[in-house]
């Protein structure tokens, strides 16, 4: 699985919603996430790449692919 | 104006109401809970309230809140560290140690206040709090207070759960915090499970038991007797407003925290004390429950699978619910609030939850039949709900 699709997989299996989940999908416009879902997404993604990430960071986060570049230059 | 920018923060979004041409919130009750509530002059079904037992009018209780009243009077007008620590508290804490099975307790004026002064007292910046999904927003906001990490597991997922416990080493305190009957659909917490895990990973774990305390267990002792747990070395936390039909909260748990709660928890030291009337309702209800709780609990779950029955018959989206406990899935806040309506116009009183107590388009319509009600009214609710989707 490539980068993109394990940050993909992490959302699905955090939110569990029914709507397809892209790259270019809003988190909260396209799958309605709350603040808390927001900790739900971040609990997912540090579990699947081994890595604290702080909530502040991701306070400008709009799609997943802001997601996909903010965790890249994190890891990177 | 004075302040013209400060005051347009307070706006409150009610597009949805207006455009179903009904607001759920705030109807005025004209009655107490009585088999029937008065709502706008008429006589409603309440399966609305969370009056587990039907004890919230009951003839007992009453009694023993006005010879409460007679004797200390309506306020301690102090804090229990002052004026407000009567016998009667006294008493209260301990029976109530007694009969949920931890070794001290502390009264506070509601629940809510007690899982937020819990969370300021004990937590620290550099812990770790993992909690349920669906927990109760007071159990987060005193986490959130505190400044510490929060990090949520998928609703009773134990693998979740364990994954999250596994990389928790770097925190100086790990708290795994969950309730016992989760109020929205009535699932329940694998708490034997959570005690376990906190067990091995060196966890305290923190259950709300709000909506369990009166109802699960052997006499309604809760979900620590559910489920039998007799090494719970945690906080307990309960509401005395629900199943208890009065009003405060508990916070339960080893004698040192608890000591320490007492000098130490800002929203229990700096808070009058909870009432006479309040110490003695309580008091009463334990006596009634530990007569009768056989009895109280045969008939609200005679009354929730009867309603449970007409809700699956009328086609709504059921959710399976252990607890006495019915719920349905609404979609959309207009949906729920529109389904709420109808039922409210029919003779129903229910509790729509729209976001942000529930995610976003997981709206829900919640039922609870307690036990006050007489069979009569649980049959016409019965009827109402199964012809509601058919006008």
């Amino acid at each position: 699985m490539d980068f993109e699709d394990r940050i993909i997989a992490a959302l699905n299996k955090s939110l569990g919603r029914k709507t397809e989940i892209k790259l270019e999908s809003r988190l909260k416009e396209d799958l309605l996430c709350d603040s808390f879902d927001t900790l739900m997404i971040i609990s997912a993604l540090e579990d699947e790449f081994s890595i604290e990430i702080d909530e502040g960071n991701f306070s400008d986060i709009i799609t997943v692919k802001d997601i996909v570049h903010k965790l890249r230059s994190a890891i990177d | 104006m004075f302040c013209n920018d400060f005051y347009k923060r307070f706006y409150v979004d009610e597009q949805a109401a207006e455009k179903i041409g009904f607001n759920p919130y705030y109807i005025e009750v004209e009655s107490g809970l009585d088999e029937w509530i008065r709502m706008e002059g008429r006589d409603i079904i309440d399966l609305a309230s969370n009056n587990y037992l039907g004890l919230a009018a009951d003839i007992r209780l009453k009694n023993a809140i006005i010879t409460a009243v007679e004797k200390y009077g309506a306020s301690l007008c102090g804090t229990p560290v002052s004026t407000g620590y009567i016998d009667l508290f006294k008493t209260l804490e301990k029976e109530l140690s007694d009969f949920i099975g931890l070794e001290d307790t502390v009264i506070l004026p509601s629940c809510y206040q007690a899982n937020i002064g819990l969370f300021v007292s004990i937590a620290r910046k550099n812990d770790l709090v993992i909690v349920d999904r669906f927990a109760h927003s007071s159990l987060i906001q005193g986490a959130k207070a505190v400044g510490c990490k929060i990090r949520p597991f998928l609703h009773n997922d134990m693998e979740y759960l364990e994954r999250l416990l596994k990389r928790s080493h770097d925190y100086i305190q790990v708290f795994v915090v969950t309730e016992s009957v989760f109020s929205t659909d009535g699932t329940i917490a694998p708490l034997r499970e959570i005690n376990e895990l906190c067990r091995h990973y060196n966890a305290l774990p923190i259950i709300d038991d709000s909506h369990g305390i009166g109802v699960l267990g052997n006499e309604g002792k809760g979900i620590l007797d559910a489920q039998n747990i007799h090494d719970f070395n945690g906080i307990y936390t309960a509401s005395l407003g629900k199943a208890f039909a009065n009003s405060g909260g508990v916070i339960c748990g080893k004698k040192e925290i608890i000591k320490y709660l007492r000098y130490y928890c800002p929203h229990l030291v700096y808070s009058t004390s909870v009432t006479p009337s309040v110490l003695a309702g309580i008091k009463a209800v334990l006596k009634i429950i530990r007569n009768d709780s056989g009895v109280l609990k045969n008939k609200l779950y005679l009354y929730k699978n009867i309603l449970y029955d007409s809700l699956v018959e009328a086609g709504f989206d059921t959710v399976s619910s252990p607890a006495p406990i019915n719920s349905i899935r609404t979609g959309s806040r207009e949906n729920t609030i529109a389904t709420a309506k109808k039922l409210y116009e029919k003779g129903i009183l229910s509790t729509p939850f729209i976001e942000p107590s529930v995610p976003i388009n997981e709206g829900r319509i919640r039922f609870i039949a307690g036990i006050n009600l007489s069979e009569t009214a649980i049959e016409q609710g019965s009827e109402i709900i199964k012809r509601i989707n058919q006008t």
